[in-house]
């Protein structure tokens, strides 16, 4: 097709596309021409048609039920509308929801949880001593043919490869209870430790020496809470890791004056004391009693 | 006092950053607050450190106060140092550690005047199961050195030792040793690992950096936290490749946690192995011999780096497991060989 070829300024582009949209206008009118014409189309088209009209029905007749059956239920329930009756089944739901999650949240003072990860569990172990709870440590497992821990939060001088060389592939309820064995006589010794330093440090001549297992502690010490003295010296060991109290207790004197047989008698009680008894309560039995000894906590 | 352990003095407290003074003498604990208070804080620091040796000096202050101030110093300050790590290992079957604090001290420092006599060594205990051991080194003829010692860091019944590696090189054999034997153990060996950030060295050989744990007790359930692309966002803002940064986003997080990663500043690779390259010929695929040659990777916090490099679309993810496996095996440093 020709163009007229105007030649203005802008008017050879302008002529253009003008030209070139009079030509779109040509051929849509034309394909919506041919549209027309086809039965297939007309078919296809009204056949839609009635289907939107039938489900627009079946919509209006659903919405119709709907409400139908809320208002027979109000109706028989002679309380307030059915909306309180379903806040109320929400509510038990969740109340048990949270009852079972609370429930979940107190495994752990059972002292060994665990919940379900992606690739395993994750266990936690709680210590406790002498009804006081004490640190969580966790182990979290990775369940494949060889067992794996995949990484976890015990103190890197507890024995972990050891126990878990020997048991985690072969007997896991014996691995996993030997190790609260050893975490739990561990938190027991550290609490001990923590309790003579902190409550009773008027008692010592220094700090506790102590090491990373609490397993020696070593300490100068006096009996009685007003004496000017610290004439005890006391050696603490634990060989059985599983223990928290003393496989062997050293207590020697060493005051200035002579070793008197009272002196001695208090020594060798001390002794007996410290290998029966949790160290914090030896010290406060000390602070109670003052500088008199009482026999019958030694039975 | 000496002229030399007055010389010390001076050096050590002078090194000391004017707005740390005070904490620094408050920790150490050998001037009392009497003394303290009648010194004059706000006057140019160089007369500052003449009273406060003065005042040293009146105490009767010895070597070892010097040494002790020393080590809190470096204690503040453990950054400066670059810190190795060494690794212990003890018989199959030995008896139950009881280590014994300082039953350790006086041997380690038994076995070092053993062998050399002129060596200074202090202790100064840390946190409830560590000691910082201070050494000064000389020879058979000369005194210690005082102002190039070595610091070792132990914590007990664990078989790594941190160690400062300004010292010459040839005693630590005998470093490694009073170690060893003080500690209970047989052997000692240096792993390939190395940091200014002493914590993050702790951290990653007493695998303690990944520490998050599900349990029922946990607020944020894991699901729902964001995965980095923010659902808030104004919903016309349409995120172009969303499978795939989800895909990336979560290769990293199983990768690298959650937790906020040890510090590390560089790893490298000697790579000693025969050059493969795409491209058929060129000179370098004929060589016989492997090609020598060294990367190293440098950043202020590179574990971190290495975690957002897939995020940011710089490298494909998963990345090598030779980078990812830093933490893991406890190396920056790694040698390459062909199988």
């Amino acid at each position: 097709m020709e163009l007229p070829n105007t030649l203005s300024q802008d008017g050879e582009s302008r002529g253009g596309v003008l030209a070139h949209l009079e030509r779109l206008e040509t051929q849509v009118s034309r394909s919506r021409k041919k549209l027309e014409e086809p039965q297939s189309a007309q078919a296809v088209e009204s056949a839609l048609g009635t289907r939107i009209h039938e489900l627009r029905r079946l919509r209006d007749k659903l919405r119709a039920e709907v409400k139908h059956q809320a208002r027979v239920k109000a109706s028989t329930t002679n309380v307030e509308p059915d909306q309180t009756l379903e806040i109320t089944e929400q509510e038990i739901l969740k109340r048990k929801r949270e009852n079972v999650k609370a429930i979940l949240q107190a495994y752990r003072f059972t002292g060994i949880s665990g919940k379900l990860t992606s690739r395993g569990v994750c266990v936690c172990i709680s210590t406790a001593f002498e009804g006081n709870l004490l640190d969580s440590y966790f182990v979290d497992l990775v369940m494949q043919k060889p067992l794996q821990i995949h990484h976890h939060s015990i103190p890197v001088f507890i024995p972990l490869e050891e126990i878990s060389a020997k048991y985690l592939q072969t007997n896991i309820q014996h691995f996993l209870f030997t190790l609260c064995e050893y975490l739990n006589a561990y938190s027991g010794r550290k609490y001990q430790a923590d309790r003579l330093q902190s409550d009773f440090a008027a008692f010592l001549a220094r700090p506790l020496q102590r090491n990373s297992l609490c397993n020696l502690l070593s300490f100068t010490y006096k009996a009685e809470p007003e004496g000017q003295s610290f004439p005890f010296c006391a050696r603490l060991l634990y060989k059985d890791l599983t223990t928290t109290l003393p496989t062997d207790v050293t207590v020697t004197y060493q005051g200035t004056d002579a070793l008197s047989t009272t002196r001695e008698e208090q020594r060798a009680a001390h002794e007996n004391l410290l290998f029966t008894k949790p160290l914090h309560q030896v010290f406060t039995s000390f602070a109670r009693k003052g500088d008199k000894l009482d026999m019958s906590l030694v039975s | 006092m000496d002229e030399t352990v007055s010389e010390f003095f001076r050096r050590t407290i002078l090194k000391i950053p004017m707005t740390e003074m005070m904490t620094i003498l408050k920790t150490w604990n050998f001037l009392s607050e009497n003394q303290l208070q009648t010194v004059n804080f706000r006057q140019r620091k160089e007369s500052l450190v003449q009273d406060l040796v003065l005042l040293c000096e009146e105490n009767r202050a010895s070597l070892n106060d010097a040494a002790l101030l020393d080590i809190i110093y470096t204690q503040f300050h453990r950054h400066q140092k670059v810190w190795d790590v060494f690794q212990m290992s003890k018989g199959p079957g030995e008896d139950i550690d009881l280590f014994d604090m300082e039953q350790f001290k006086s041997s380690f420092k038994k076995i070092l005047k053993r062998a050399l006599k002129n060596v200074t060594v202090s202790f100064r205990d840390a946190e409830e199961n560590a000691v910082w051991i201070r050494i000064a080194w000389g020879t058979q003829y000369r005194k210690p050195n005082q102002y190039k010692p070595a610091y070792v860091v132990y914590y007990s019944q664990t078989p790594y030792a941190f160690t400062s590696s300004s010292q010459l090189k040839s005693n630590l054999p005998l470093l490694g040793q009073a170690l060893t034997i003080a500690s209970k153990h047989h052997q000692i060996v240096k792993m390939d690992l190395r940091s200014r950030y002493l914590d993050s060295l702790k951290a990653i050989v007493f695998k303690q950096y990944n520490q998050t744990f599900e349990t029922h007790n946990s607020t944020t359930p894991l699901q729902e936290r964001s995965l980095g692309l923010d659902i808030n966002m104004d919903s016309r803002i349409i995120h172009e490749n969303k499978t795939e940064k989800e895909r990336v986003q979560r290769v990293t997080q199983e990768i690298f946690g959650d937790y906020p990663q040890p510090r590390l500043e560089f790893a490298q690779y000697k790579l000693e192995t025969k050059f493969k390259s795409d491209l058929n010929g060129g000179i370098l695929t004929e060589r016989e011999e492997p090609l020598r040659c060294l990367v190293k990777f440098s950043s202020p916090h590179l574990l971190e780096a290495l975690k957002s490099l897939a995020p940011a679309g710089i490298a494909d993810a998963p990345l090598s497991p030779l980078l990812t496996c830093i933490p893991n095996k406890g190396m920056n440093y790694f040698k390459i060989r062909d199988k």
